[in-house]
């Protein structure tokens, strides 16, 4: 199979997802969405997004202002889109570096088995088990001058790869198993080739699973980080947000705009990207049987 | 083959977990090491820095030099040669010799971790063991009812549940219940410091640690444990041992007890097990939202004040107190599953 073959089928089954779940519809929508805002609709701001006391503060939401502003002059709507567009950078990082690491690790442990195998799940599991968060804010803590978006995306990815590698692991497991696979090397296929034309349509699915769980742990764990402070401050990140408005009690002092803001497009954001891996893992398990 | 166990198998079971536990440990601390190793900034000059520039940060030369050289063996980087600096690393780590905390002086950093971890502990341990028990029991009932209307509306819920981190779920439920119908308290650990510990202090404390609790159940009982219970459910359901039970005209309560929870019961202990971690690092967070004073609290402050003795204690204690847990939860293992079959 060539890989504009391999292209093409992606593609054809994508599609094929998008009608049929609604799952899937409805997240790949959502996400699609934030997208726009994220990404297109900064370039159009009539204000600069990180400038301070731009405009009047403490307004609530109004035609003008339409998500109201923060006590330190910022127009929340244009903050939050460039927010979005910022936390999908970082997390896109992630999910590159972490779900590619997780594949490598879980294909060489799913298909070579033996001493390596439990090697290289031993070291998962201890990574699963380590507290990835307390890691991380000792991590950010001795780097926090240097930060920057992709070094951030980096940086999450020391604790997001495990629980790809085991997923992968545990589907290359099943799938070496399988008749096709069988037929395969009895018709003398080696094992290169069988990972190459047999194993990798299937698993490619499971990969774009992954993917999208991974962006999500990545938002996830950005904003954790930023509530300790350990994000970049200077810049607006969803995380940022939630903690200068943590910081300035906006809860306590009425502004429910400047913290529900945050708190409801990261749901958002958590519950489409879930959707859109349920849809993906039901859609293949289909496929499977 | 017997389904009973013999002591030797259960002796050897024990042998390979305990292995297995001090190797976690053993691990985790070297990846720490090793992650410090290869970092691509100077770990410790750089919190030097930002521990002497802060605001009124006017420090004597000795101690600056002392705490240089502290910093430099608990991170792996003094010595030579990477052997030497390891065991000196290794030493640090495994006497609990931290140094003292910054953000409490002169106390050691391991001490005020230690007076913190009761609190923490006593959090997660009633919220997961409530946690586990009410979401294997939801998701029970909801893959055996599977086609009903109030199990289609749970797993509706759990879906939505589910990807939501316990930070964002403490944010929301502070909004919720302690801003928009204030029945709760928006913090702290306790409404008065206690002179003797009377039943009104417990209760207060209780109180007080309800909707930190509650942050820390909800994702549990009603997203990861929850989902995984009803799929393994269904899974059951559908086997061919399980109809045959059916066929043989068995009480529809029996199947339920002696088939599929037995069943489910197994591989959620695993998933308890690798989810400790996890739900560790989400206690840190909820105790940071609602000012509980446990581990998270610390190690917030330590954060902002650049105190890394007392961030590398939370950081190797807690790692010692998830592997420990994991360890006990190993240890109870052969009283659910019988065929103890360890890999």
């Amino acid at each position: 199979m060539s890989k504009l073959k391999y292209g093409r089928r992606i593609i054809s089954n994508l599609i094929d997802i998008y009608k049929t779940s609604f799952k899937f519809r409805f997240g790949f929508t959502v996400i699609f969405l934030m997208c726009i805002m994220g990404f297109i609709l900064p370039l159009f701001s009539p204000v600069n997004p990180r400038a301070w006391y731009s405009v009047p503060k403490e307004q609530p939401p109004s035609s003008r202002y339409l998500l109201g502003t923060t006590t330190m002059g910022r127009d929340v709507f244009w903050e939050l889109c460039s927010s979005i567009g910022k936390s999908l950078t970082i997390a896109v990082i992630t999910a590159m570096i972490a779900s590619h690491v997780g594949l490598l690790i879980g294909l060489l442990a799913g298909i070579r088995g033996g001493l390596l195998d439990r090697f290289l799940m031993f070291l998962t599991d201890t990574f699963i088990i380590i507290p990835g968060f307390i890691l991380l804010v000792v991590v950010v803590t001795v780097m926090k001058n240097f930060i920057t978006i992709p070094l951030m995306g980096a940086i999450i990815s020391i604790v997001s790869w495990p629980w790809p590698a085991r997923q992968v692991r545990s589907m290359v497991l099943s799938l070496r198993e399988r008749t096709f696979v069988y037929t395969a090397r009895l018709s003398g296929m080696n094992t290169s080739k069988i990972l190459i034309f047999e194993l990798m349509p299937h698993l490619l699915g499971w990969h774009l699973v992954n993917f999208a769980n991974t962006i999500l742990f990545s938002i996830g764990t950005e904003g954790s980080l930023a509530i300790f402070g350990l994000s970049l401050l200077s810049d607006n990140t969803l995380g940022v947000m939630l903690y200068w408005a943590i910081n300035y009690y906006a809860l306590y002092r009425g502004l429910w705009w400047w913290i529900s803001t945050p708190i409801a497009t990261l749901v958002l954001i958590f519950i489409s990207f879930y959707l859109v891996s349920i849809g993906l893992s039901e859609y293949l398990h289909r496929m499977v049987r | 083959m017997s389904l009973r166990t013999s002591k030797k198998d259960l002796i050897e079971y024990v042998v390979t977990r305990t292995i297995f536990y001090i190797a976690t440990i053993f691990t985790s601390v070297t990846l720490i090491y090793v992650l410090f190793k290869f970092m691509p900034v100077d770990a410790v000059e750089n919190i030097i820095f930002q521990l002497t520039s802060a605001v009124g940060g006017v420090y004597d030369p000795e101690s600056v030099m002392e705490l240089r050289r502290n910093l430099y063996e608990m991170f792996g980087l003094s010595g030579g040669n990477p052997i030497e600096s390891y065991i000196l690393f290794l030493q640090r780590v495994f006497t609990f010799n931290f140094g003292p905390a910054f953000i409490s002086f002169p106390t050691p950093a391991f001490q005020l971790v230690l007076s913190r971890l009761p609190w923490t502990i006593g959090l997660l341990l009633t919220s997961t063991i409530i946690t586990w028990t009410l979401g294997n029991l939801l998701g029970l009932i909801a893959g055996y009812f599977q086609n009903r209307k109030f199990a289609k509306v749970l797993e509706a819920v759990a879906i939505i549940i589910y990807p939501i981190p316990y930070y964002v779920m403490a944010l929301i439920l502070i909004l919720l219940f302690a801003f928009l119908i204030p029945i709760f308290p928006l913090g702290g650990g306790m409404s008065i410091i206690p002179e003797k510990i009377t039943l009104d202090v417990i209760l207060n404390i209780i109180w007080h640690s309800l909707l930190p609790a509650l942050s820390l159940m909800i994702p549990g009982a009603l997203g990861w444990s929850f989902i995984s219970a009803r799929t393994l459910a269904i899974e059951t359901l559908s086997k061919d041992y399980t109809r045959y039970a059916w066929i043989r005209g068995l009480p529809s309560r029996h199947i339920l007890r002696r088939y599929v929870l037995k069943n489910i019961l197994v591989p959620q202990t695993t998933v308890l097990a690798l989810s400790l971690g996890g739900v560790f690092s989400g206690a840190v967070l909820t105790e940071v939202i609602f000012a509980y004073p446990g581990v998270g609290m610390l190690a917030y402050r330590a954060t902002f004040s650049g105190d890394l003795n007392t961030l590398m204690a939370v950081l190797i204690l807690s790692i010692f107190a998830v592997a420990t847990s994991v360890f006990l939860l190993d240890l109870l293992y052969p009283l659910i599953d019988p065929r103890i079959k360890h890999r």
